[in-house]
C-alpha cells in the first residue's frame, strides 16, 4: 500500500511543515486552484441534468467526508449516518421555518444539532468494538428515523416536510444554476477543514487510534474523548450535508435514507478509499453516477432485441439495481484500496511516462 | 476491473444517453411509475395502463397531430427520487405539459412547486388534499394543479362506513360497533384517516386506536392478535393489495372474525388469487363501471389498449388497470382542449380539465365513471361503488379461468352517492 509512511528513496523532507504539506508540488496546487475556478464556470457550461449530478455530488460528498473522517481515520465504523444526514435536513427546515432566522444560518446550526446528537450516539462508541459497534450505530438509525415519522411538531410525522429556498439578507437564491454556488462553497470548506484537521495533534490522535488504538492510548490519547469525538464530527458534516440536500430539494421526507443509504454512504468510501480525502471526492462522484449510467444503458436497452429477447419490460429497473451491486463487489475484489490508488497510480504512470521501468 | 474496461463502460453509457435523446414537435409528458418500490404490486398494472394508453393514443394520431413523448420512469416510491425527476420535468428546456403521478407521499411534496409551475399532475393519489384547488376548505394546502379520477380517499371511507353502519342493523347485532383504522404510518394510508374516525364516531361507532404495518408484505400475526383481542368489526385497511394480503391471512390463520374493509388499492383480483379464501368478503370501491371481462360499451376501448403491450389479448387485467385507462384518458381528452385552445402547456391542460360537466371520455361509456371538475372544487366524483370479493373455491390456475368460473368474483354491494357537502372537502 502507497502510503504516507512508505516514502520513495530520493524524496527527502527537510522540515515538519514539508512532511504535512497539502500540495506536494506547486503544479497541484495550482492545478486545484485551476480546477476550482473552472467549477465556478459549471452553472454556464452544464446542462440542467449534469448540474443537479454536480450538485448531489457536491452534497452527499461532505456527508461522505464525515463518515470518511469516523471510518477512514479514526477506525470506527457507522451503519447509521443515513440518518444523521436526514437529522440535519429536518432540523435546518425546522429552525428555517419556525424561527426567524435566515437559512444561511440555519445550515450550520444544523451541523451543530446534528453533532450534538452524534455525540450522544457516540458514547457508547467509547466502550464498544467491531461488530458491536455495528450494532450500536444500527440502533441510532433506526431510533432517529423512527423519531422522525411520529414526532409531527419537528418533521410533519409521515408527511413530507417543506423547506424554505436558501435566502441571504433578505436574497433568495433559487433554483440549481445559483444554488450549486452555495454547495461549492460549503465543500471547500468542508475539505479545506477536515484536510487540515488531519493535520493537527487532534488529527493525529485520531489516526492513531485506527492504527492501534492500544499503543494510543498508552501513549496518552484520551480513547474515549477522540472516539466520541470523532463520531461527533461525522454527524456534524452529516448534518450540514442533509441541510443543504434539505434547502435543494425543498422538501424533506424520511425515505430513502435507511439503512440502504447508510451503506451507500460506506460504498462512497470504500469505492474511493477509506482514509483519502480526495478518494472521498471521488469515491461519492462514482456511487452517484454509476445508478445514471445504469439508466442511460438501460433506457437504451429499452424496446432493443436484448430487451425484447430476455423479456424485460419494466424488470429493466431491477438490471440496474444488480448491477450496483455487482460494481461495489468487483470494485471490493479487484480495486481494495479505492479510486484513490488508481488515481495514484496513474499519475505515477505518466509522471515516468516513457520511462517507468 | 481495469481502468481501461472501466473507462469504456462510461463511454458507452455516455453514448446511449447522448443518443436517446432526440425528440421533437411532441407533447411532453411525465410519467412516474412505481414498479419496485413498496406499492409496486398496484403500481405495476397501472403504470402499464398508462404506458399502453399513451401508446394507443399515439398509434391512433396522437393529440392533435403531435405525438405523446411519454417519459415513464420507475421511482421506487421514493420522494426523492420523484423530486429529481420533477426537476427534470418542470426544467425550461425538457418541460412537460402534464405529469402522470403515483403516490401521497409525493404527490403532496410536489403540489406547491407543481402550483408554482403550472404543471398539472394527474395523481394516482386520492388523497382528499388534492382536492382542494384553493385551500378554501382550510384543511389543506391549496393545490391547483392536482387531478385525479375516482373518489378520495375520505370520501370512500366515508361510504364504507356508511355501508357499515347499515350492515351493522341488518345483522341486528347489539351494541356499539367498534372501527379500527390499519395501515403504515405514511401519508398515503393516513390520509383518510382523520376523516374515517370522525365520520365513524357520527355514525355512532366506537373508534380504537390505530394499528400500525408496513408497505410491505410481511408477517403481521401481532396486528391480528391485537386485532382479535380489541374485538374490533369493522377494519380499515390502508395499505396497498400485497401488504393487505399479509394481514388478511395472519387474521385468517389467528381466526379473527373482523369485516375488512379495503382501500381502492387495498384490494384487486391478484389479490384475491394469492391471498385465496381469506380474502372473502372483503369489501372495497371500484373506481370504474365494469371490472375486465365487463360487459360496457367502453370495454372495447379498454381491451384495445391492452393489446398494445398484450397483442394476445389473454392477459387479465386488474381493476388498477382499467381505472388508469380512465385517468390517462382524461388527461388526453384535456391535452386535445388545450392543443385546440392556445396549445399544450401545462395551464390550457388544466383548463381543460374544467370543460365538461359529467365528464367520459369518448369510447369510454360504461366505463369510466362521470366526473366533473371546476375552479372551485376537484372532487371527480363523490359515487362511490362498493364491491365485495367472492372466493368460492381453490384459487389455483390461471386468473382468466378463476374470473370466468366465477371462482372470484366481484360482487356490487351498494352505491353511496355521498353529497358534496363543504364540511367534507379538503380532508
Amino acid at each position: 500500500m502507497a502510503g504516507p509512511s512508505l516514502i520513495p528513496s530520493g524524496d527527502f523532507r527537510t522540515s515538519y511543515a514539508a512532511d504535512t504539506t497539502i500540495f506536494p508540488t506547486r503544479t497541484s496546487r495550482n492545478a486545484a486552484i485551476a480546477g476550482v475556478i473552472l467549477l465556478c464556470f459549471a452553472p454556464q457550461l452544464f446542462s440542467a441534468y449534469w448540474l443537479s449530478i454536480s450538485i448531489q455530488i457536491g452534497i452527499f460528498a461532505i456527508a461522505a467526508l464525515g463518515l470518511n473522517i469516523l471510518v477512514g481515520f479514526t477506525g470506527q465504523i457507522s451503519i447509521g449516518h443515513a440518518a444523521f444526514f436526514l437529522l440535519g435536513a429536518f432540523t435546518s427546515a425546522y429552525i428555517s421555518n419556525n424561527a426567524p432566522i435566515p437559512v444561511f444560518f440555519a445550515i450550520p446550526l444544523a451541523g451543530v444539532v446534528s453533532a450534538l446528537v452524534g455525540l450522544i450516539f457516540g458514547v457508547p462508541a467509547a466502550r464498544l468494538k467491531g461488530l458491536y459497534l455495528v450494532i450500536a450505530t444500527l440502533a441510532a438509525q433506526y431510533i432517529l428515523l423512527d423519531f422522525f415519522s411520529r414526532a409531527e411538531w419537528f418533521s410533519g410525522g409521515s408527511v413530507p416536510a417543506s423547506a424554505n429556498p436558501f435566502s441571504i439578507f433578505g436574497y433568495t437564491l433559487r433554483g440549481d444554476r445559483q444554488y450549486f454556488y452555495v454547495v461549492l462553497a460549503y465543500l471547500l470548506i468542508s475539505y479545506i477543514l477536515v484536510t487540515n484537521l488531519l493535520r493537527t495533534r487532534d488529527g493525529r490522535a485520531l489516526v492513531a487510534i485506527r492504527d492501534h488504538y492500544l499503543s494510543a492510548e498508552i501513549m496518552g490519547i484520551n480513547l474515549t474523548k477522540y472516539r466520541t469525538l470523532a463520531f461527533g464530527l461525522a454527524a456534524f458534516f452529516a448534518g450540514i450535508a442533509g441541510a443543504l440536500y434539505a434547502h435543494y430539494q425543498l422538501v424533506v421526507s424520511n425515505e430513502g435514507f435507511g439503512i440502504e443509504r447508510s451503506i451507500l454512504f460506506l460504498a462512497m468510501i470504500i469505492i474511493g478509499g477509506t482514509g483519502s480525502i480526495m478518494g472521498t471526492l471521488m469515491g461519492t462522484a462514482f456511487v452517484v453516477l454509476l445508478p445514471e449510467s445504469m439508466e442511460w444503458i438501460s433506457a437504451g436497452l429499452k424496446g432493443s432485441a436484448i430487451d425484447r429477447a430476455l423479456s424485460l419490460n419494466n424488470n429493466i429497473t431491477f438490471l440496474r439495481e444488480i448491477a450496483i451491486g455487482l460494481i461495489i463487489i468487483a470494485f471490493l475484489m479487484f480495486e481494495p484500496d479505492g479510486l484513490a490508488h488508481r488515481w495514484r497510480q496513474i499519475k505515477t504512470y505518466w509522471k515516468l511516462y516513457p520511462f517507468s521501468h | 476491473m481495469t481502468m481501461k474496461s472501466l473507462l469504456s463502460t462510461v463511454l458507452l453509457a455516455l453514448l446511449i444517453g447522448s443518443a436517446s435523446a432526440a425528440a421533437q414537435a411532441q407533447i411532453a409528458i411525465g410519467h412516474l411509475a412505481d414498479y419496485s418500490g413498496g406499492t409496486s404490486d398496484v403500481g405495476t398494472p397501472y403504470g402499464q395502463a398508462v404506458a399502453d394508453t399513451f401508446a394507443w393514443v399515439n398509434k391512433n394520431g396522437g393529440v392533435g397531430g403531435k405525438q405523446l413523448n411519454v417519459d415513464t420512469n420507475d421511482y421506487g416510491y421514493q420522494v426523492p427520487r420523484a423530486i429529481a425527476l420533477y426537476k427534470k420535468w418542470s426544467a425550461p428546456d425538457t418541460r412537460v405539459a402534464a405529469i402522470m403521478g403515483w403516490g401521497t407521499a409525493d404527490t403532496e411534496a410536489l403540489t406547491g412547486f407543481l402550483a408554482e409551475d403550472k404543471i398539472p399532475d394527474i395523481s394516482a393519489s386520492y388523497a382528499a388534499a388534492l382536492s382542494d384547488p384553493e385551500g378554501t376548505s382550510g384543511k389543506a394546502k391549496p393545490a391547483p394543479y392536482n387531478f385525479f379520477y375516482g373518489p378520495t380517499y375520505s370520501d370512500a371511507m366515508r361510504a364504507m362506513l356508511t355501508w357499515a353502519a347499515e350492515d351493522w342493523k341488518a345483522k341486528g347485532k347489539p351494541g356499539k360497533p367498534k372501527f379500527v383504522h390499519m395501515g403504515a404510518n405514511h401519508p398515503y394510508p393516513n390520509a383518510p384517516k382523520a376523516a374515517g374516525e370522525a365520520i365513524a364516531a357520527d355514525l355512532g361507532f366506537e373508534v380504537l386506536p390505530p394499528l400500525v404495518f408496513a408497505l410491505a408484505p410481511g408477517d403481521y400475526s401481532a396486528q391480528c392478535l391485537s386485532l382479535k383481542s380489541s374485538g374490533a368489526n369493522y377494519a380499515y385497511l390502508g395499505n396497498t393489495a400485497a401488504s393487505n394480503i399479509s394481514v388478511l391471512k395472519a387474521c385468517k390463520a389467528a381466526g379473527v372474525d373482523v369485516q375488512v374493509l379495503g382501500n381502492v388499492w387495498g384490494m384487486d383480483e391478484n389479490a384475491a388469487k394469492t391471498a385465496g379464501d381469506a380474502a372473502d368478503g372483503v369489501i372495497f370501491p371500484l373506481r370504474t363501471g365494469v371490472a375486465w371481462n365487463g360487459n360496457a360499451p367502453g370495454m372495447k376501448t379498454v381491451m384495445e389498449i391492452s393489446k398494445m403491450s398484450d397483442p394476445t389479448g389473454k392477459v387479465y387485467r386488474p381493476v388498477h388497470y382499467v381505472a388508469a385507462v380512465c385517468s390517462a384518458l382524461y388527461l388526453k381528452e384535456a391535452l386535445d382542449w388545450a392543443v385546440k385552445n392556445g396549445g399544450a402547456t401545462g395551464e390550457n391542460v388544466a383548463k381543460g380539465f374544467y370543460q365538461k360537466k359529467d365528464w367520459v371520455p369518448a369510447g369510454m361509456e360504461g366505463v369510466c365513471n362521470p366526473s366533473t371538475w371546476t375552479e372551485k372544487d376537484h372532487r371527480g366524483t363523490l359515487k362511490v361503488d362498493l364491491y365485495r370479493s367472492k372466493i368460492l373455491g381453490p384459487t389455483d390456475g390461471d386468473l382468466n379461468d378463476l374470473m370466468a368460473k366465477g371462482t372470484i368474483k366481484l360482487e356490487k354491494v351498494k352505491t353511496v352517492e355521498l353529497p358534496r357537502k363543504p364540511e367534507w372537502f379538503g380532508w
